[in-house]
């Protein structure tokens, strides 16, 4: 029988137990619907965490000084940053480079003293995609431009040096050459990044002033900090910039943040194990579903091979009918996700409630979870558990659909 | 129709030994036995005689213990699962006591299932399909489902579906064991027209008198041998003696 027409048989057969087939059905889609949602979730939220990562670090891609990141000291400093920065955004993947010098620094008030961890930045280069939390003021202003004047200080290091607006902030820290140096600003902003731990150390300068304190020329910084427009491309991207920049070293975000790669790579391993075993679930349910229907029309199959149906022919039929159940379950998968999908990726689910006197506790590496959870999927994901969900499917036939080839027709006529 | 003299189908020396648990049951013991194009035959005998087991050899459905079956010349156990399912496909008619028409198809899909297998044209498989609806009575009823149709009509779809494939010989197991009287007389009515106007060879195997009085060759099994093997136009009886 020619494709057609074992294609018609399948599809009539898929429905003769109309019921079975339904309930089949509905545990395609929920496994469907969970492993796109769970997927959808993680793809988002460790999108974001990477991006945030990228934004209190240095970059989805970081120009350095090969020696940095042993020795984190402004001593070890990248030159001509300007040409660099250029040569980086010809890439098409990269939407922002921007100059950053960052380092560890004492900062002192009329009241205490407390370390810090401080980033200059140039305001005019960066943008709310590179640099939000520097704009989420709980009090003050944030920089203009990399000449402005002043610091900005994380909530709870303004806090604990007992610093307001306009008081005084005595930083000290190395120069260029290793020699202790010392500045001073008054307090032009405090800013709260969701995550205590950054929001206990962080302070912000414009570059220019760092320059002035450290010795830098104006095309000087510790690091160029490169943002893509797609964070998983930055090994591509350093890839391509590594022979253009002479001696720097050009790094990837887990390159330089290899505590924030271990947790995404944690997280995400665990969600592939979670697919993993819904796909699984899914599948025995399958493959019950089939092997049972084959099994109820053993005779079937018999007369069928009786009458000069081949064995080849009876495994294309069930194979044929798996695969319907697999496209038909993708399609209900698919229509009964969109909706939910629709609305958690214009609202997002906002779990604040459940995270409630916990806020401490919500960042990784200094790096805020915000507890709006958004759901965005990678495309290349959707095809994936599209493909896994009719992979699973067909696999789980194969067995059933060789079994019916198999048949003993004069056993199942049982006509002996 | 009256068969010709060159057998289409050649049991020599059949014996079928089955193994249920320790003990063999011999279901055939040497049997040799000839059908002609045209035979119009029934096999029949007490239960356990292997009147089953005689229909599943000469439909390429079991294998022989020893001895050799001959369809049209090809020796049926030298072929290979794929060749045995062409044969059976190509050669051989079979219409089933409970007819076991495919429940998802039509009645005029169950006929031209095996003409679609065939790779047949659809446009003559129409043609060759119609012919034989209207021959067995059921134009008018081409797009009812088994379920739709009486156990007669089905048994009817099952013989065009047997004839579709112009096979060399059809067999049929108790094609009347669930059909009433009337129902059953019709139909071999019908079958025997078939054999005299489109030469079709049937062989039979029944318990039913109705059908062994239709039939112009009787062939009697007793223990898995040939007991008696009547032609009845000819009135000339043959006593064929089973090997052991």
């Amino acid at each position: 029988m020619r494709g057609p027409d074992l294609a018609r048989l399948a599809w009539r057969n898929l429905w003769r137990q109309k019921r079975r087939t339904i309930l089949t059905l509905v545990s395609i889609t929920f496994g469907g619907f969970l492993a796109f949602i769970m997927t959808a979730m993680n793809d988002k939220s460790f999108a974001d965490f990477i991006d945030d990562a990228a934004q209190l670090g240095t970059g989805h891609v970081t120009i350095q000084n090969p020696e940095y990141q042993d020795r984190p000291t402004l001593s070890r400093s990248v030159q001509n940053t300007g040409a660099k920065r250029h040569l980086a955004l010809q890439d098409p993947f990269v939407t922002r480079a921007v100059d950053r010098a960052s380092g560890a620094a004492m900062l002192t008030t009329a009241r205490d003293a407390f370390g810090a961890y401080f980033i200059a930045y140039d305001p005019e280069l960066e943008s709310p995609e590179t640099l939000q939390f520097a704009q989420d003021m709980v009090a003050g202003e944030p920089f203009q431009t990399a000449d402005d004047k002043g610091i900005l200080l994380g909530r709870i290091l303004a806090d604990n040096l007992g610093a307001g607006l306009g008081d005084k902030i005595v930083f000290t820290l190395t120069d260029r050459s290793g020699e202790i140096v010392t500045g001073m600003e008054r307090v032009k902003g405090i800013l709260s990044t969701g995550a205590a731990s950054t929001d206990a150390a962080i302070a912000m300068l414009p570059i220019n002033t760092l320059r002035d304190v450290v010795g830098y020329q104006p095309d000087e910084s510790s690091q160029i900090a490169i943002f893509l427009n797609d964070g998983r491309r930055a090994g591509r991207v350093a890839s391509t910039l590594r022979p253009e920049v002479g001696g720097d070293a050009v790094l990837t975000w887990d390159e330089v943040q290899p505590e924030i790669k271990a947790f995404v790579a944690m997280k995400v391993g665990g969600a592939r194990v979670m697919e993993i075993v819904i796909g699984v679930l899914v599948a025995a349910g399958i493959f019950s579903t089939v092997f049972m229907s084959v099994l109820e029309r053993t005779r079937e199959f018999g007369i069928m091979l009786a009458i000069g149906y081949s064995p080849g022919q009876l495994f294309r039929l069930v194979m044929w009918e798996t695969g319907f159940l697999a496209m038909t379950g993708l399609l209900c998968a698919t229509a009964f996700t969109a909706g939910p999908y629709w609305y958690l990726h214009t609202h997002g689910a906002d779990t604040s409630a459940a995270y409630e006197g916990m806020a401490s506790s919500m960042d990784i590496g200094g790096v805020a979870f915000d507890p709006v959870l958004r759901f965005d999927i990678y495309p290349e994901n959707a095809l994936i558990i599209a493909a896994s969900i009719v992979l699973a499917t067909m696999l789980a036939g194969i067995y059933p659909a060789w079994r019916a080839g198999r048949v003993d027709p004069v056993e199942s006529i049982n006509v002996i | 129709m009256t068969a010709s003299t060159t057998p289409i189908l050649s049991m020599k020396g059949v014996t079928r030994v089955y193994r249920q648990g320790k003990v063999d049951v011999h279901a055939l013991r040497g049997v040799d036995l000839d059908i002609h194009k045209g035979d119009f035959a029934a096999i029949w005998g007490p239960s356990g005689s292997g009147k089953s087991t005689v229909l599943n050899q000469m439909g390429a459905l079991d294998q022989p213990t020893a001895g050799t079956v001959l369809l049209e010349g090809t020796d049926l156990g030298s072929l290979s699962r794929k060749a045995l399912s062409a044969m059976r496909r190509d050669r051989i008619g079979f219409v089933f006591q409970s007819y076991n028409l495919i429940p998802v198809l039509t009645a005029y899909e169950n006929a031209e299932s095996i003409m679609a297998l065939q790779g047949v044209p659809v446009a003559e498989r129409r043609d060759r399909v119609m012919g034989l609806l209207e021959d067995v009575g059921l134009e008018g009823l081409e797009d009812r489902r088994p379920h739709e149709l009486s156990g007669g009509q089905q048994q009817r779809v099952a013989i065009a579906r047997a004839l579709a494939s112009n096979p060399a010989v059809i067999l049929a197991d108790e094609p009347t064991a669930n059909l009433d009287s009337v129902t059953s007389e019709k139909l071999l009515d019908m079958m025997a027209r078939l054999n005299n106007e489109r030469g079709a060879t049937f062989v039979f195997s029944t318990h039913d008198p109705r059908v062994m009085k239709y039939a112009r060759r009787v062939i009697g099994l007793v223990d898995g041998r040939v007991d008696s093997d009547v032609q009845k136009e000819q009135g000339v009886e043959h006593k064929h003696q089973s090997r052991v």
